[in-house]
């Protein structure tokens, strides 16, 4: 899952980037509201966390901008005022939720895989796809109850791969959403962590969790458990 | 200011000098026509008179023309160089002339028909200007011939001009004493009628000066609008001061006591987990403190001065604005606005009371929210409706009570009914809470609506 924050206090903005890594989540970083605009338009993102008071370009314009080149990523607005003013012009300009500096990590965590369930069609904190289940506040894997050892970005890509379940999904799609846009991307790798899911998730080789569709990409096939 | 706008006193005084001197001008202009009109018709009256006069003293025969001199009433004709002289004209003959003409001037040139007048004006060798009115007349004798006469009266016109200048003189005289003292009542008047404001501005100077605190003076009703309004603000300006004062010394002081506990922790225990947990629970404490204050700061507070915001716009932005946040949650919220109303309050300040109270119904409620508004005659009602699991009624005053400080308040308690509150008691309404028919808790909320 990636995600794309946007806040131009630098000791927030390496706090709350550290500690979204360490949740095994993919995270770009833009100091400032053009930057975060040339990132938002140019990428693809799953969470947008945006902070209002932007220099060079406001939070709400970003927002709005974004909103306007077609970008429908749920989008959380981190505000220090915390002014029911400005709660509601980022909620009008298109943000979904917000957040009022300063904030506990837990909470802040919490909001963006809300937000992530909530556009990829979950209700529940935990997903859960056949005997898989997926916490993504933990990172606890398990199947059938039986806790699974996953690398950093074996569950990058199991946490995407499960919000999209029933979902062809590309390799390219797949790059994008488990790499940092400074990192390098080689889509053979894809192969690689595709080969070594199935093996942990179905060591038995009878479930076929992931299928894959020659050309188009793979399918977590799966069934949603709700 | 570039452009400093002339100031009421000089307006005043220019526009009316320029109507005043317009005024005497085209006064002394018509009075000074009508004069010199009237006169000259005077003085041509008096001609015609005289030529009259000679008519009928005149006795025609067929040598000539003789004038009886004493049937003449005017004296002048005789008194030589009178400045009034007469004179019959046969062709270029003079025929008659009276006495007071001694040869001073020849046969006047005028021969007008019978019965026709011919005015002209002349001058002598002297420098004497006349007005001459030549009068034609035929005599017939009784033999049937005609004989044609002119008769010639002429006069001085110096003592007419004279007359006009002296007029004139006069005139001026009296129009300039007039338009001076005009302009002397008029300043009078200026500084009298405009004395109130220069007393405000005085009165404004010592508020400035920090001598006095109100408008307290007398003024008149043209400025009491203006006056009412600046006390209405200056009042208003002062309770801000007030509450801000209140809301940084609630502040140092409520900080003190996290920050003590926060010492206390950091100075007697070894465990770093245990001054973690404590540095945490401070944090949030200082936290709320710190953003309960700045809201208690940053209220306006009721002044009709505001511009009117509209209460049922407001709400429906917050309640879509929390559609989307708790859109998970799956609400049915729902909007009882009969109709809008606007009142006389800070925008923000209502975003503040409106989205505190909405949002504490969509977290407690379990899926359903009302917010109705209500418009009496003096006062709005706003109530809130939610299915949550209500408040005891135990706890129902405590949670609205007035004024309370948010460090004396119970752990759990958010931030959020203590803003509202706050900001209802700046705006002098009032709050309360009881069942709602949904089976959770209602909150009303009666604003004061002038």
């Amino acid at each position: 899952m990636r995600i794309l924050l946007v806040e131009d206090e630098a000791h927030l903005r390496e706090q709350v980037q550290e500690q979204l890594q360490r949740q095994n989540l993919t995270i770009d970083t833009a100091a400032d509201g053009e930057e975060g605009l040339y990132l938002g338009t140019e990428y693809t993102y799953d969470v947008g966390i945006i902070d209002l008071g932007l220099p060079k370009l406001d939070g709400i314009d970003l927002i709005k901008q974004l909103r306007d080149e077609g970008k429908d990523f749920p989008i959380l607005i981190l505000t220090a005022r915390g002014r029911w003013q400005d709660k509601v012009e980022g909620l009008e300009a298109g943000a979904d939720d917000y957040l009022v500096k300063p904030f506990h990590f837990e909470e802040l965590s919490a909001r963006i895989n809300a937000l992530a369930r909530r556009a990829s069609g979950w209700s529940s904190p935990i997903i859960e796809c056949g005997n898989i289940a997926l916490n993504p506040t933990t990172q606890d894997v398990t199947s059938n109850g039986n806790p699974i050892d996953l690398t950093g970005y074996e569950y990058r890509m199991l946490h995407y791969m499960m919000l999209h379940a029933g979902k062809v999904l590309s390799k390219t799609e797949l790059v994008d959403h488990i790499y940092e846009m400074d990192n390098d991307r080689d889509s053979n790798v894809i192969e690689v962590f595709i080969k070594r899911l199935r093996s942990k998730l179905d060591p038995d080789k009878t479930l076929n969790p992931i299928e894959t569709l020659r050309g188009r990409g793979y399918r977590l096939t799966l069934p949603r458990a709700e | 200011m570039l452009n400093r706008k002339l100031s009421l006193s000089k307006r005043l005084f220019f526009a009316a000098t320029i109507v005043l001197t317009a005024f005497l001008g085209l006064s002394a202009f018509s009075l000074n026509n009508a004069f010199l009109a009237s006169a000259d018709s005077s003085q041509k009256q008096r001609l015609k008179n005289y030529v009259y006069s000679l008519l009928t003293a005149a006795e025609f025969n067929a040598g000539g023309v003789a004038v009886d001199s004493s049937n003449l009433a005017e004296p002048r004709f005789s008194t030589p160089n009178s400045g009034l002289y007469a004179q019959i004209t046969s062709g270029n003959d003079i025929v008659w002339q009276s006495d007071s003409v001694l040869g001073q001037f020849i046969a006047l040139p005028a021969h007008p028909e019978p019965s026709e007048e011919i005015w002209s004006e002349f001058e002598l060798h002297s420098g004497e200007a006349f007005i001459n009115l030549a009068f034609g007349i035929v005599w017939e004798n009784q033999q049937g011939e005609e004989f044609q006469y002119t008769i010639n009266v002429s006069e001085d016109l110096t003592t007419l001009n004279e007359q006009k200048a002296n007029f004139q003189r006069n005139l001026w005289y009296w129009l300039g004493g007039t338009g001076l003292m005009l302009l002397i009542v008029q300043a009078f008047i200026l500084r009298w009628g405009l004395r109130p404001l220069y007393s405000v501005a005085d009165d404004l100077t010592a508020i400035e000066s920090g001598k006095s605190s109100r408008l307290a003076g007398n003024y008149p009703a043209e400025l009491t609008q203006l006056t009412d309004n600046i006390n209405t603000l200056l009042d208003h300006e002062e309770t801000r001061r007030v509450r801000y004062k209140n809301s940084l010394s609630d502040l140092a002081h409520s900080l003190k006591t996290p920050l003590a506990v926060f010492r206390g922790e950091v100075e007697n225990s070894h465990d770093l987990e245990a001054i973690q947990k404590t540095a945490h629970e401070q944090l949030d404490r200082i936290t709320s403190l710190v953003n309960y204050q700045l809201q208690r700061a940053a209220t306006e507070g009721k002044s009709s001065l505001l511009a009117p915001v509209s209460l049922a716009s407001i709400i429906h932005k917050i309640v879509s604005s929390l559609d989307k946040v708790y859109q998970s949650k799956q609400i049915h919220s729902r909007c009882e606005i009969e109709r809008d109303v606007h009142i006389h309050a800070d925008e923000g300040d209502m975003y503040e009371l409106l989205g505190n109270l909405i949002e504490n119904a969509y977290k407690y409620c379990n899926s359903e929210v009302t917010v109705a508004l209500f418009v009496h005659p003096h006062r709005i009602e706003i109530r809130v409706y939610d299915d949550g699991n209500g408040i005891p009624e135990t706890a129902r005053s405590e949670i609205t009570k007035r004024g309370k400080r948010i460090d004396t308040q119970e752990e759990g308690q958010g931030l959020g009914l203590a803003i509202v509150s706050d900001i209802i008691e700046a705006y002098q309404g009032e709050i309360s809470v009881r069942a709602s028919h949904l089976g959770g808790a209602c909150f009303i909320v009666e604003l004061p609506n002038h």
